[in-house]
């Protein structure tokens, strides 16, 4: 029917770079509403105490101040503030709009004050008068379960839920018996997702009509508008999501959060739109963050280091307020464990504590801590057995043709290339010569090391809020095509992706489509960027709506031309009788039919070209894989750790714009490497956050940064085209490969790191540990 | 992130701003460049009733051969030093030290003057200027002064300028023979205040003997500070004699404030440190042996 | 807190305005100037997103106050391509290697890069790097930005190596 894809699998321009390079992309801020006011948070300066008193006198005189809000103003309009993504079933963690009755962060949103500019704004926020009564903090996780003091009152012991697989004793007997058993406890630090555009929503109430118009900087419009709907009792048809430009997101903007649901519901109360734009410090004090993890990792192998069992108890951080329920991202911590390797028996448990710090959000592969704690792991089985860790893992991969299979903890495999892409990543580093290289650097009193980390990662759910997608698809009037999806696109260039695979979807010149997302009032329902299920879920929506204009196009235009409709193929723009040039229409043509010409139409046909349509996944899950190699060279004088090589070979099925898939991969990465190295938010021990700016929480920069090579390895997914996601598995797969990196550089010197991230004190705190336990002289 | 409100004067004189800064006491902040003033001010840390601009004050800019010195005006930007043919002539561990100056956009805006006014306890200006024994000269209605270097770094961001002073100028003397210029720093990123670093100016005699030999250290102290006994123990030997790493661990012996925080605490960044002596001491001697 | 009167160039207009003494550069491009491709990524100078050409210089747009920009001449963002929209190499360089992403840091980059390769024509790859560090992307990994920036500056070169093959042939490009 079509001819070949002509623009799917190409690095095809993006449509979205024109606007944004020339300084005309539209964010949050830069939308003006006629009358806007401005808001500001007032937060708390405790990490937890109890409010006796909230004085807004001196703030409500200050000239150009409209409105200072408390909780005892705002709280009582929120009626039913569940998230579509969670359902109202589970027994989620409490999420006030305004702190009521105790502070619980440094941050934690006490008053809202609205004024005529920013500036204001904060002024009057600096004269509103809050007396606090402290108390003592719970500001550790790790020792939050034995704290007598309460984060939420209602959790005992501070645990907000525990999750685990079948019964540790059953597998007692494995470990017990095995040749070898590694375990140790691995700690990962509070990171975040750092979006380069803060939070930001702006809300427009309109009384008259009870509509609410929402300007927001969102992964997911659609999500907003549900969330707005019900939380603040309005009809979900009244209220117009709208979002063009994101500037980042990775998971902290795909659900409304305390500071959005705020401003929703102070638009109701004041007579012109709120804008509130988040600043840097409010961004990474209370945003929310991730990866605050520790877990006790076990492995029991055979004599020839042949996997027997993997155990896995997990912990984390929660926070205050985490958002979503973190139970329940949790336990694919624990089901993902045993990874992409051959592992017989496995078990886990994960639980959740509460602390008085920064709220636990989604952010980026939000259970990567299973393939830091196994690939480490691993590393140091490896170095304990005798065996090179590469071997290791080639003795334990999953083939590709061994799938399907289901993990021990219940997870079915498919459509992934575990070896391959390992052997891939391992012969473009080409790891004998690196081993040689090596040998002469240490020779020579040079510390360089490789490290490797292989990951399967659930892409694409296929369930509930994010288990279909829809398109619509209007060949305009003049043969030009309009593609309506939800978007939600925050870099990761789904219009782009609507764009090309719709052009291919109905053979027509990319420069004849245009895409119109991100606005609820336009364009169908959708789950918006999220669980890396953008490109895939696009490409059902766009396949499924175009497979109807497709079958209409060919139908008018056979009956135009008195030919078959098998005889017909569309391309070029055009639908042309196979082997006989010149005899076709143009999509103009059949469109000047379709909308103004209708006697024409063939019988049964209805006017117009126009079709709705909506894919439901066809799998619970998509399944990508991928393999990290890192080189290092270690400064064992500072302890800087210097990245020399980066290879990622990724199995994300075929690629709709390489261009666009190696820069999902090459940012994740980037990420996961600052994760290793860097970044790290840290409270003192009173619970103040001592990284809230970006002087002191260390983003990589292009100096830290290496070159990364990548393979690719392609195996379809079920489903159209056989994409798979590829957003999340970059910063899945980064921090265990550089920290295998680093640990066999400094395998010389009997060194495990089990703690990140490393930075150059903390290595030569371990190189000085090594030297006074082996009398190693570093 | 917004700053508080202020009132704002842009005299056009040295006099004028002398003048200014008498009248208004205590509630008056100087702005040059502003890039260490601006974020401070933006987060609310810091508050001015008024800020004076030193942006049109012609006496704050240029640059004179003095002879056996150079002076450079306190207004004249990082990026115009990193690229003066005749600063870095006179004064190469000026040139040398301003790459490392934050990033390019920062050294457009920011001066000579404001960094050593900063006085920020890892300032590559603040070191040079200390290694070179700079005299650093200000102004006030009370008349001008010459604060030799030496005396003018007191403490966290603390300097011996009072309140009513502008800073006009740095006054770098020149070394002559055959000497040698390095600095080295450790900074998690490139362009962050290091976690410490080292400066090394070293001249030689005819026969290799360190005739002179300044060390500066910073982040290693609540202020940049010399490596005074490491420079005594070095001047009269045969620098060939000398081993780099022994340097780098005199020069820090003396340390009893080393600070610590995120990035390490105290022990390390002495070791760090320490390094970073005994890397710029090798690079300077090296130079000086080829002069 | 008298209003101060300001008058400035930007991206070759004229404007004249009355601005409080606190309000920022950055703020009064995008506020007063209506000119919102200049970015706030963080308000304290650590990001680049607002980088944006006074007197030619790249700065950050948050660390000055309007009236410290009394008298100059200002490219932002929006004066870097064309009038006709035309993009510039850097600009098409970026599109071309997938240099961004959420495009929320580009206007930093774009414009940083500009006056760089203009003072730098033949940088070396460690100089890319460590002009680009001034700048913070959280999308790309600077994988394709470094790319678009190493593209950038080839063809200039090229174009300049054109345009003076030309001026000494005596024929017009």
């Amino acid at each position: 029917m079509t001819a070949a894809a002509r623009y799917a699998g190409a690095r095809v321009q993006r449509v979205e770079d024109a606007r944004l390079l020339t300084g005309h992309g539209s964010f949050v801020d830069d939308v003006v509403r006629p009358g806007m006011l401005h808001a500001h948070f007032v937060r708390s300066p405790l990490a937890r105490g109890r409010i006796t008193g909230i004085d807004v006198s001196a703030a409500l005189a200050l000239d150009g101040v409209h409105a200072v809000f408390t909780a005892e103003d705002l709280n009582p309009g929120v009626r039913e503030p569940w998230y579509s993504l969670v359902g109202p079933k589970v027994p989620d963690t409490p999420r006030p709009a305004l702190a009521e009755g105790e502070v619980r962060f440094v941050g934690d949103p006490v008053a809202l004050v609205v004024a005529v500019d920013r500036y204001v704004a904060e002024d009057a926020a600096a004269l509103v008068v809050v007396d606090y009564e402290p108390l003592e903090p719970v500001v550790d996780y790790k020792t939050a379960t034995g704290s007598e003091e309460l984060v939420h009152a209602a959790y005992p012991g501070n645990v907000a839920g525990t999750m685990s697989g079948r019964p540790a004793e059953q597998l007692a007997e494995v470990f017990a018996s095995a040749a070898h058993v590694v375990e140790e406890t691995i700690h990962q630090q509070a990171y975040q997702a750092v979006p380069m555009e803060t939070r930001g929503l702006i809300a427009e109430y309109s009384a008259h009509d009870g509509g609410m118009t929402i300007w927001a900087s969102t992964q997911v419009p659609h999500e907003v508008r549900l969330f707005c709907s019900r939380a603040l009792g309005l009809s979900e048809h009244r209220v117009r999501v709208i979002m063009r430009d994101t500037g980042g997101g990775f998971g902290q903007k795909a659900l409304p959060q305390r500071e959005d649901l705020c401003v929703m519901l102070a638009a109701l109360k004041v007579p012109a739109a709120v804008k509130w734009i988040e600043d840097r410090q409010e961004n990474l004090s209370s945003a929310g963050q991730g990866r605050h993890e520790h877990g006790t990792a076990r492995l029991a192998f055979d004599a020839d280091g042949t996997i027997l069992a993997a155990a896995l108890d997990h912990v984390q951080d929660a926070g205050a307020y985490p958002v979503p329920w973190p139970v329940m991202t949790a336990v694919v911590v624990g089901m993902l464990f045993p990874g992409p390797y051959r592992v017989p028996a496995a078990t886990f448990t994960c639980t959740s504590v509460f602390s008085n710090t920064n709220g636990r959000t989604a952010y980026r592969g939000p259970w990567q801590y299973e393939t830091l704690a196994r690939e480490v792991l691993l590393d140091v089985a490896a170095r304990g057995m005798g065996i090179d860790a590469v071997e290791l893992r080639r003795r334990n991969l999953l083939r590709h043709d061994e799938l399907p299979v289901t993990n021990p903890n219940g997870m079915p495999y498919s459509d992934i290339s575990p070896l391959e892409t390992f052997e891939h990543a391992l012969e473009i580093l080409d790891h004998e010569s690196f081993r040689r290289e090596q040998a002469a650097a240490r020779a020579a009193g040079r510390y360089i090391g490789v490290g490797t980390s292989s990951y399967v990662e659930p892409t694409t759910s296929g369930r509930g809020f994010h288990g279909t997608e829809g398109a619509t698809i209007r060949i305009e009037p003049s043969g030009v095509v309009n593609v309506y999806v939800s978007g939600g696109s925050s870099g990761n260039s789904l219009e782009t992706t609507a764009v090309q695979l719709t052009a291919d979807a109905l053979g027509v010149d990319i420069g004849q489509v245009n895409t119109i997302q991100g606005d609820t009032a336009v364009t169908p329902f959708g789950g918006g960027t999220g669980g890396s299920r953008s490109g895939s879920m696009i490409a059902g929506a766009v396949a499924e709506t175009a497979a109807g204009l497709r079958e209409r196009l060919l139908a008018i235009a056979a009956h135009r031309l008195e030919a078959a409709v098998e005889d017909l193929e569309l391309a070029d723009g055009r639908a042309q009788v196979r082997g006989t040039p010149g005899a076709g229409l143009s999509l103009a043509e059949i469109a000047d039919i379709a909308y103004f010409d209708t006697r024409k139409l063939p019988p049964g046909v209805p006017p117009g070209l126009e079709a709705s349509g909506r894919y439901q996944a066809q799998s619970p899950t998509i399944w990508a894989n991928a393999t990290h190699v890192c080189t290092c060279e270690v400064d064992v004088v500072t302890g800087a750790v210097t990245i020399l090589r980066y290879i990622v070979s990724e199995d994300c099925g075929p690629m709709i714009n390489p261009n666009v898939v190696e820069g999902q991969i090459a940012g994740g990465t980037v990420q996961g490497i600052g994760g290793a190295l860097l970044e790290n938010s840290v409270y003192d021990e009173d619970g103040n956050p001592i990284t809230s700016t970006f002087v002191d929480y260390l983003l990589p920069t292009s100096t830290e940064v290496p070159v990364i090579e990548y393979g690719h390895v392609e195996t379809p997914g079920p489903g159209p085209g056989g994409y798979k996601g590829v957003g999340e598995g970059g910063a899945i797969g980064a921090p265990p490969a550089v920290v295998n990196a680093v640990a066999d550089a400094l395998a010389p010197f009997g060194v495990t790191i089990t703690r990140l991230p490393m930075t150059p004190a903390s290595i030569v705190a371990l190189l000085q540990e090594a030297e006074a336990n082996q009398g190693v002289r570093v | 992130m917004k700053p508080a409100a202020f009132d704002y004067h842009r005299p056009d004189s040295l006099e004028e701003a002398v003048t200014l800064l008498a009248e208004l006491g205590d509630d008056a902040k100087v702005i040059a460049g502003g890039q260490s003033l601006m974020p401070m001010l933006a987060m609310r840390l810091a508050a001015v009733d008024h800020l004076v601009d030193l942006r049109r004050v012609g006496e704050l800019q240029g640059v004179v051969d003095r002879g056996d010195a150079l002076w450079i005006g306190a207004g004249t930007t990082q990026a115009a030093i990193q690229r003066s043919a005749d600063i870095d002539a006179a004064v190469p561990l000026l040139t040398r030290s301003t790459p490392l100056i934050g990033h390019f956009q920062i050294r457009n805006r920011g001066t000579l003057g404001g960094s050593v006014a900063h006085a920020d306890a890892a300032g590559e200006y603040p070191a040079v200027a200390l290694t070179l024994d700079a005299e650093i000269e200000a102004s006030s209605v009370r008349g001008r002064r010459a604060i030799p270097a030496g005396d003018f770094f007191s403490g966290w961001w603390t300097t011996a300028l009072e309140p009513d002073e502008v800073l006009t100028g740095v006054a770098f003397p020149r070394w002559h023979g055959r000497s040698g210029f390095a600095i080295e720093e450790f900074a998690r990123r490139h362009g962050d205040y290091a976690i410490a670093g080292a400066t090394v100016a070293v001249e030689l005699d005819d026969d290799d003997r360190v005739r002179r030999c300044s060390i500066g250290l910073f982040g290693l102290a609540p202020q940049v500070e010399r490596a005074a006994a490491a420079e005594a123990a070095l001047v009269g030997t045969v620098a060939g004699d000398v081993r780099a790493d022994e340097v780098g661990e005199t020069a820090v012996s003396g340390l009893d404030s080393v600070p610590s925080d995120l990035h390490g605490p105290a022990e390390y960044r002495t070791r760090v440190g320490a390094a970073m002596v005994a890397r710029a001491w090798e690079k300077a001697l090296q130079e000086a042996r080829n002069g | 807190m008298a209003d101060v009167d300001v008058r400035m160039t930007v991206n070759g207009v004229a404007r004249r305005s009355t601005v409080p003494p606190r309000l920022t550069l950055a703020d009064h491009l995008r506020s007063t100037c209506g000119l919102t491709g200049t970015h706030l990524g963080c308000e304290h100078g650590a990001c680049g997103a607002c980088t944006i050409l006074v007197d030619g210089d790249a700065v950050r747009a948050c660390l000055m106050f309007a009236v410290q920009a009394d008298d100059t001449e200002i490219t932002t963002i929006e004066g870097i391509a064309d009038r006709d929209g035309r993009l510039s190499v850097v600009q098409e360089a970026f599109r071309e290697h997938h240099g961004l992403q959420c495009g929320f840091c580009t206007p930093g980059f774009v414009v940083s890069v500009t006056a760089f390769l203009r003072d730098n024509p033949d940088p070396s790859d460690q100089e890319i790097r460590e002009a680009l560090s001034g700048n913070l992307c959280r999308c790309t990994g600077y994988q394709g930005i470094f790319a678009a920036v190493r593209a950038a500056a080839d063809a200039l070169r090229a174009t300049d190596a054109d345009a003076g093959a030309a001026a000494r042939d005596g024929s017009h490009p």
